[in-house]
């Protein structure tokens, strides 16, 4: 029999709390799929799709009302494209994203990842290619998802491609209304291949052929789990609460989230008959009050997400995080850990637009966090080096510390510092943000490699 | 060898268990199982026990453990049954399910409630109901844990109860005992 305590904090964490799960992602390999011929390799990922991809959201669904949580949004990732279609250039690429938005929209999925190129080392002829179109690919789709990994710890940053995506995320912005087709594209540095959030998701080449991954978050369970320790007053013991106590806070409903995730993964990919990849416990806010990652931040102490101690903060909730998700499944994976997406965090931002938190405290964050510079409305006239000297900053931070960052801004045509945009849906809205003034343009257009660091005399 | 269902109700306080249980004892009454609880001060008592004496009835061994209680100045109801052979249940495939309702508190909920697991033939194998305290007052919670034979159309018995529970004022979930020890236990499930 349940105890009642059992009973009581499992229902409030679904009831009043936002606990779901995120995202179910189906990895599909498109490796098989290739052929010289444009049409023949369009219905070869298309049927390949439909097969693995028919049952995904039924049997989502009903495995979300066996227990009585929501699975959000179903998802698809698959095989890097610029590899899978590398012979077929820029507009071959165009009409590979379209047949992939098709098999997406049959599939009844929300997003399809994969639409990627990895390029920290230098660039094949696919991957050209596939950063050629993406302004037309992505402005002409709805459901797919890009992303590009210009750096590694272990190959250094692509500056050239660095150069090419500042320019490419203007494009893609100024192909699009509000430039919302720049929502869908991020550029990364040490991309993991297992990530089932978009824009990031893609399977990685060294995963199985087909492979369910889950991403979890929760970030409204976390705040809720702190405001009781803090009503309560003191700890375990009868001690005066410590930052110490909250931490732990952190992890044990970190690890209590994660075993919704892997339950209901498990079971989904039992039912599919396909492999279980990971358990991504990442705390993934939504506009939603109450489902807020900067509210966390309120409940730790600090006025708002941006004030001094925020990157302190931070480290530790991504901290308690991973590790709450680590006891609680064996197979964690993806980016696990904490997302600070300006735009579609209700309280992140309000602390942008009421001036607490700017480009550079949110830099200094990401070297903390588990993601990086994250759906940021910049204005539309932001000059192409300086969109890609912010993808250097962030890149570098990814780079020399060893952990995923990645750039997700979005310049918005026709609009200037303190506009707001709204994206809607779950992506939110935002006030433009100022971008750290200066030129780049002379460092940018260098080009070349930086090379990949020494991983000895750290200091 | 006979095997009897004892049951007692009455006013928890501190010799209870003892009392009782040193009852079974001097009947020659062996407990093999045996589950207690307790519900705002009120104690039951189910004991299991085997009698080695095929002459003995039930009638009897209550009668013997009625004059004990007497004796021992408990105020107990007492029941002595012979137990049934098997549970409900036993021989067909179930899943365990948790259906917890709460809302404005109300006469009829829980029978209400429990007419459309009878109907279904699920069977409550626990049930609990709380009454909220003075802030929230009136505002019930109940917690039936279910037996859901693999013959029953769970996603009908789902919309049944929902549909119940909105006529009743009440916020209705069914969910697989699974999550509810998967997020609370470390144990694997």
């Amino acid at each position: 029999m349940l105890s009642d305590r059992e009973v009581t904090n499992t229902l409030n964490m679904l009831r009043n709390e936002h606990l779901d799960v995120r995202t179910v992602t189906l990895g599909v390999s498109l490796f098989d799929c290739v052929s010289h011929d444009l049409e023949l390799f369009i219905a070869n990922i298309q049927a390949k799709i439909a097969r693995y991809a028919q049952q995904l959201v039924p049997v989502c669904n009903e495995i979300g009302a066996k227990y009585g949580i929501p699975v959000v949004n179903k998802r698809i990732s698959v095989s890097p494209i610029a590899v899978v279609a590398a012979p077929f250039g820029a507009e071959g690429m165009v009409r590979v994203c379209k047949a992939l938005d098709y098999a997406a929209q049959e599939a009844r999925v929300d997003f399809l990842g994969g639409f990627s190129a990895l390029v920290e080392k230098g660039f094949a002829n696919g991957d050209r290619a596939l950063l050629e179109s993406l302004p037309d690919a992505l402005s002409q789709t709805e459901r797919i998802c890009s992303s590009i990994n210009v750096a590694s710890s272990k190959a250094g940053i692509n500056m050239d491609a660095v150069r090419l995506m500042g320019e490419q995320i203007k494009r893609c912005a100024l192909a699009s209304p509000e430039g919302i087709a720049c929502a869908k594209l991020v550029v990364f540095a040490n991309i993991p291949q297992d990530v089932p959030f978009m824009a990031g998701a893609y399977l990685g080449i060294g995963e199985p052929d087909c492979v369910i991954n889950v991403g979890v978050s929760g970030p409204g369970v976390v705040r809720k789990a702190i405001d009781r320790l803090l009503a309560r007053g003191v700890n375990d013991k009868g001690n005066a609460l410590t930052l110490l106590d909250m931490a732990e806070a952190i992890k044990r409903t970190a690890y209590k989230v994660t075993r919704v995730g892997e339950i209901i993964g498990t079971e989904v990919a039992q039912r599919l008959g396909i492999p279980f990849g990971v358990a991504d416990l990442s705390l993934a806010p939504t506009p939603a009050v109450g489902d807020s990652v900067g509210e966390i931040f309120q409940s730790l102490g600090l006025s708002s997400i941006g004030a001094p101690g925020s990157t302190a903060v931070l480290a530790m909730i991504n901290d308690a995080v991973k590790k709450g998700g680590s006891f609680a499944s064996s197979s964690v994976g993806g980016l696990s850990g904490a997302f600070i997406p300006v735009s579609e965090d209700s309280s992140i931002e309000e602390a942008a637009r009421s001036g607490f938190l700017g480009m550079e405290k949110l830099e200094a964050m990401t070297s903390v966090c588990s993601v990086g510079l994250d759906m940021i409305a910049i204005p539309g006239d932001t000059e192409a080096s300086s969109i890609a000297g912010i993808i250097a900053d962030e890149m570098a931070i990814g780079m020399i510390n060893n952990k995923t960052t990645a750039v997700r801004v979005i310049p918005v045509p026709g609009k200037g510092v303190g506009d707001t945009v709204s994206f809607g849906g779950l992506l939110g809205q935002a006030t433009i943000m100022a971008v750290p003034k200066g030129d780049a343009s002379r460092f940018i257009a260098l080009g070349g490699r930086i090379p990949a660091p020494i991983n000895s005399l750290k200091n | 060898m006979q095997k009897f269902t004892v049951s007692f109700l009455g006013r928890d306080c501190p010799g209870v268990v003892s009392t009782v249980s040193t009852l079974l004892s001097n009947c020659s009454a062996n407990i093999t199982a045996a589950t207690q609880s307790l519900l705002l001060g009120e104690f039951a008592g189910i004991f299991l026990v085997e009698v080695a004496d095929d002459t003995v009835a039930a009638e009897t061994l209550q009668q013997q453990l009625q004059e004990g209680l007497a004796k021992a100045e408990f105020d107990l109801s007492l029941i002595v049954r012979p137990t049934c052979e098997g549970a409900w249940g036993k021989n067909s495939h179930s899943e365990p399910f948790v259906v917890s309702a709460d809302g404005q508190d109300g006469n009829g909920q829980i029978a209400a409630m429990s007419r459309v697991f009878s109907r279904h033939g699920v069977n409550i194998e626990s049930l609990r109901a709380y009454l909220g305290d003075d802030a929230a007052k009136n505002h019930a919670l109940f917690v039936f844990e279910v037996m859901v034979p693999e013959s029953v159309d769970i996603g009908r018995l789902r919309r049944e109860l929902l549909c119940e529970g909105q006529s009743l004022g009440l916020r209705v979930s069914v969910q697989h005992r699974d999550i509810f020890e998967a997020v609370n236990r470390i144990e694997s499930i």
